[in-house]
């Protein structure tokens, strides 16, 4: 082909108007990446890859989300093999009042301690 | 030339010239996840040639980086015929790729305990960047050998036997090797050919394909001494074309 | 490197009568009121999700086929510094296709579809790509005015209501301005060069002019579709805004180094406006269709890439995958 990119005007049998088919699963299934940055520090999700399997898709995240950050560790997973809420459900995490027991800030033991310590001293 | 100087130079040749090559790629790849794949490793490669021209310019006084790079004349340049071919076909990239990347990866493991520090210095850094194109090339070969199709099968064989006289190129040896053992500097092109025969020979079996018979190959000899594929030349008019454009200018 | 604001709007009147949920509706625009976004298994207007389909995969295009006109100079690069910037531009390019295809995927369409749109033609990708990269110079200009242009529309897109868009467009700013950077010093390094340097760089920015002018697409201010669109947060700002922001910014960038543009009517006013010649939107029309100089090769290169690659793909195929949207 006529091009100004000699790699373009190398190439072997390209030809213009011919457009092939693009099979319904030629680019492979898609992985999640996540991906840990520092010793101690959880993997975090960052992307997705297409790949024919989880090897390719590891040495794929490789470059794709860890190019050009820190990085000490990556794990691919099957999207297909992710369970998740739906959306539909969120408001499912709002919490109500009566969940202060969970909370930290729901004891307080200073005042009653206090109290005690002045009883005490009398 | 000095012993250490010739070994740098075809080292640093080899690098340049099989990122150049594999820099056709950028684009044109596969998938694109194995586009930036490809990509990162060229571009590794070109970053491994400058470091060692940058070493001959601190070390030895020569001119800088840019003008080794980019300003020899062709018959200057030290590389194997192995990074001169162009590709156009995905399986004898891959092929050239995993006998290359061995190659450098046993090398700069040997130079690890060159008796030259800093050159040994630079090779622990190497080796961990080219473990990865190893690895790509080792997932590559398994996916289409053992794991592939017939026809996968059959073009990575035939992109074998048309690469391995070119690989085995790749361990020509320099006028001053003697010289280079001697002293500690490098184990040398036999000892390294060795290593790395039996290394790609296994992984090429288990892969499912064969390695051809050393005996029945002639090695493509030449690039350690200057003499070349008739694809540098205008590879190197390429690579200079906007530079000889203005050569007054910087870029 | 992104390809502008402009969406082809063949099938508006269409959509304008799709019903929708009202009840629905409203919870949808009051959560982007809020400012929160929109995740992909949320309920969202069938109109949205469209647009938003043909944003985001005309911009997934914009980047693989982007990388094309500077890929003309990756053999040919100048220098160590230069050459590896390159190709590393390049190699992000690919990779905001990456990161953009995945985002357009999570609303129901596959890569594979997408490439095969593109490859037929029905799916558009950005004008600017369909014009010739002659000299080195045009790496440059490409490298700082074409990827300034872009950061304009991405860093507005970039605060849209639809998260995963906005989370791949967060990624791509970011290694966009390495390579505006990049670009602004290969531009520099021409401009202060010798007289040769400095005139293949005045006729690059000639030829690149009008297409820069097209990039953020024609006049859309009137437009009710494009109220919609920014309603819902697809679109962040018209077409004339980001044009306008973008000739503020980068005009005396260009004109601060001696160097001017083929438009003797090209100034700002006092109020802060831009006024340009007539840029012959005909023009922009026709290569939309497909006329440009340069849109058979750009196909033609990514049919060869799916054709000459197809013994991999079978050579790899699973035939117990099943397809599945990515999460997020």
């Amino acid at each position: 082909m006529d091009s100004l990119d000699p790699r373009i005007a190398r190439l072997h049998d390209i030809r213009a108007g011919e457009v092939p088919t693009v099979g319904a699963h030629d680019y492979g299934e898609t992985y999640e990446v996540f991906h840990q940055a520092k010793r101690g520090k959880h993997h975090a999700h960052v992307g997705t890859v297409h790949a024919p399997d989880p090897e390719l898709a590891l040495v794929y995240a490789k470059e794709q989300y860890g190019r050009r950050q820190q990085t000490v560790n990556m794990w691919v997973v099957r999207t297909a093999d992710i369970f998740a809420f739906p959306y539909d459900d969120s408001d499912m995490f709002d919490s109500t009042p009566q969940k202060i027991h969970r909370e930290a800030a729901g004891y307080k033991t200073r005042d009653k301690i206090e109290a005690y310590k002045k009883k005490q001293a009398q | 030339m000095e012993a250490t100087q010739e070994l740098l130079f075809k080292i640093a040749d080899d690098a340049l010239i099989m990122g150049h090559t594999d820099s056709t790629w950028t684009g044109l790849g596969p998938t694109l996840e194995e586009d930036i794949a490809f990509s990162s490793m060229s571009q590794d490669k070109i970053g491994h040639a400058w470091n060692l021209y940058q070493m001959l310019h601190d070390k030895f006084g020569l001119a800088d980086a840019d003008t080794l790079g980019f300003k020899r004349e062709e018959k200057e340049y030290k590389c194997s015929h192995l990074t001169e071919v162009p590709t156009q076909d995905y399986a004898y990239a891959l092929v050239r790729q995993f006998f290359f990347d061995h190659g450098q990866f046993m090398r700069f493991s040997a130079l690890k305990n060159s008796s030259i520090e800093w050159l040994a210095d630079f090779s622990r850094k190497v080796t961990s960047e080219i473990k990865y194109h190893t690895l790509h090339g080792d997932t590559w070969l398994k996916k289409l050998g053992a794991q592939g199709n017939e026809e996968s099968k059959a073009r990575m064989q035939s992109a074998i036997n048309e690469v391995f006289p070119l690989a085995l190129g790749y361990f020509e040896e320099g006028p001053r090797e003697a010289e280079l053992i001697e002293k500690n500097i490098f184990i040398g092109e036999k000892a390294l050919q060795e290593a790395w025969l039996e290394k790609v020979g296994d992984l090429v079996a288990q892969y499912g394909l064969t390695l051809p018979e050393g005996n029945t190959v002639d090695p493509s000899l030449g690039g350690r001494n200057g003499y070349h594929t008739e694809h540098l030349q205008p590879l190197l008019a390429e690579m200079t074309e906007v530079t000889a454009s203005d050569p007054e200018a910087t870029w | 490197m992104y390809g502008g604001g402009y969406i082809p709007e063949e099938e508006k009147r269409k959509q304008q009568h799709m019903e929708e949920d009202p009840a629905k509706l409203a919870e949808f625009e009051a959560r982007i009121d809020n400012g929160e976004k929109i995740e992909p298994h949320d309920w969202m207007p069938a109109e949205y999700r469209k647009q938003l389909i043909r944003m985001i995969e005309q911009h997934a295009h914009s980047e693989i086929i982007g990388s094309l006109p500077e890929g003309t100079w990756i053999t040919r690069a100048p220098s160590f510094k230069r050459k590896m910037a390159l190709i590393a531009k390049v190699q992000d390019e690919i990779g905001h296709g990456q990161l953009l295809y995945n985002a357009a995927e999570t609303l129901g369409k596959s890569r594979e579809q997408m490439m095969q749109d593109l490859l037929t033609g029905k799916s558009k990708y950005s004008n600017v790509f369909n014009y010739p990269a002659k000299t080195w110079a045009d790496v440059a200009v490409i490298g700082f005015l074409i990827d300034a242009a872009a950061i304009v529309n991405q860093v507005a897109n970039s605060k849209g209501s639809y998260g995963p868009y906005s989370r791949a467009l967060e990624r791509i700013c970011y290694e966009e301005s390495f390579h505006l950077k990049q670009g602004h010093d290969a531009f520099v390094a021409l401009a202060t060069g010798t007289e040769s340097q400095r005139a293949m760089l005045q006729d690059a920015v000639n030829r690149w002019y009008r297409p820069i002018i097209h990039f953020f697409g024609p006049s859309d201010k009137d437009s009710v579709h494009t109220g919609k669109l920014m309603r819902w947060k697809v679109k962040m700002m018209t077409n004339d805004a980001m044009r306008n922001q973008f000739l503020s910014s980068y005009v005396p960038k260009v004109w601060e180094l001696g160097l001017s543009f083929p438009d003797p009517k090209l100034h700002k006013d006092d109020n802060g406006e831009w006024h340009f010649s007539d840029p012959n939107w005909d023009e922009f029309y026709q290569v939309i269709k497909g006329n440009g100089p340069c849109n058979a090769e750009r196909l033609a290169v990514r049919s060869w890439v799916e054709t000459q690659h197809k013994w991999i793909r079978e050579a790899l195929f699973n035939p117990n995958a099943k397809y599945t949207l990515p999460l997020s």
